[in-house]
């Protein structure tokens, strides 16, 4: 295989991550931060599965062909099964503390994100998220 | 921090790690040139030693069993930090009302797609069993199997609409089902050792290769993954979707000044 093809995976996953870090600094809304991280994860995907691939393999299922046969890399693909869960949960997680931060704030600009503190802006709402029974009473 | 300066710290950090990038890059193996030594092992001897033929379920389930326990309590713990920071803030007292943005049209759900969801519900759960169980010999397993039935669950909501998919779903079940999952993956480690085996050691009868029933306790394991995921993924969307709901009290200041 020719030199550009024996690079080319890797240098997609670092443009896809460097895309998903550019995106993330210049980010002005939370929920297109969020999706700007999965674009970041979407690179290790990418390395990963381009670290197990080998030309002329199977996926690693000896299913339809006999055990023996050459397949790719399993253990780069269990990682890439772990990387999805951990990256969905981080997503729903990440998106709660969006929410979470547009009810205190009223705005989903990273920019306008400030300190939380009890009895914030306007002495609004004193029972901070994290009081979940009898933070709604407060004075 | 200005907009403008950290676009120059990101360039300067880029300007920095792109070197090392490229060197890192050139000094990995060709791509599609050889594989990890560790991978060539287990694909050589697995399908002898656990009679499975899906190499992932094995290293998932039973080479790296460990470590799939971590991840199942990590999918635990997010799935808890985030029904915490929702419900906590929400309180138990919401209506069933769904909020409303005024001057917005409500457009009434086609019978096109109550039927499409009716069809498509079950069949969809059918898979999403089917991909559970043949963990061990065709490609899928309880995390990608646990997804497709949450998904399943998720056309209840869309073909039904809320009080449909409230009927159906309670969350007391998922809390089971969740907690259960967990449970049973680390019973399935501790077991072993009743009999003096090793923690996560597969005492079980291997089963027969390319059989329904083959891999012994890695089935087991599988059938916990794939409750604690469907579990923990329909909890999620039940919590989003309770925060689509109308407060009780509107008197709460923080809800209607956002």
């Amino acid at each position: 295989m020719s030199a550009v093809t024996s690079v080319l995976p890797y240098a997609v996953a670092a443009w896809l991550f460097g895309v998903g870090l550019y995106g993330i600094a210049t980010s002005r809304n939370f929920i297109h931060l969020v999706g700007c991280l999965g674009v970041c994860q979407a690179a290790t995907y990418v390395l990963l599965l381009g670290l197990g691939y080998r030309w002329g393999s199977i996926a690693p299922i000896f299913y339809d062909h006999p055990p023996g046969t050459p397949a790719v890399d399993p253990v780069m693909q269990a990682l890439v099964l772990t990387d999805i869960v951990v990256g969905a949960t981080l997503t729903a997680l990440l998106l709660v503390l969006t929410v979470q931060a547009y009810k205190r704030g009223g705005s989903l600009d990273p920019e306008k994100l400030r300190p939380m503190r009890a009895g914030g802006k306007s002495g609004r709402d004193q029972g901070s998220s994290r009081v979940s029974e009898g933070g709604q009473q407060a004075p | 921090m200005s907009p403008r300066i950290r676009i120059a710290l990101l360039a300067l950090s880029g300007l920095i790690l792109l070197p090392c990038a490229a060197s890192v890059i050139a000094g990995l193996p060709a791509f599609g040139a050889t594989i990890a030594q560790y991978g060539e092992r287990i694909n050589a001897i697995t399908p002898e030693a656990r009679h499975v033929a899906n190499m992932v379920s094995a290293i998932n389930f039973d080479l790296r069993g460990l470590d799939t326990l971590g991840e199942e309590f990590m999918l635990l713990a997010a799935i808890t930090g985030t029904v915490v920071l929702l419900r906590g803030r929400r309180g138990e007292g919401n209506t069933e009302r769904a909020m409303r943005r005024p001057g917005r049209a409500v457009i009434p759900r086609s019978e096109a797609t109550v039927l499409a969801c009716r069809i498509a519900g079950p069949l969809t759960c059918l898979f999403g069993l089917y991909v559970v169980l043949h963990a061990t010999v065709t490609p899928g397993g309880g995390f990608q199997g646990g997804v497709i039935l949450a998904s399943g669950t998720l056309l209840i909501y869309l073909g039904e609409g809320y009080s449909g998919w409230r009927d159906a779903i309670h969350s007391h079940w998922l809390d089971a089902l969740e907690g259960g999952g967990a449970l049973l993956f680390a019973l399935c480690g501790l077991a072993p050792m009743l009999v003096g085996a090793a923690f996560m050691q597969n005492i079980l009868p291997l089963g027969t290769f390319r059989d329904l029933f083959s891999g012994g306790l890695m089935l087991v394991e599988n059938v916990g993954v794939a409750l604690a995921v469907t579990g923990g993924f329909t909890q999620l969307f039940l919590e989003f979707m309770e925060e689509t709901r109308e407060a009780e009290e509107p008197d709460e200041p923080g809800e209607e000044s956002a």
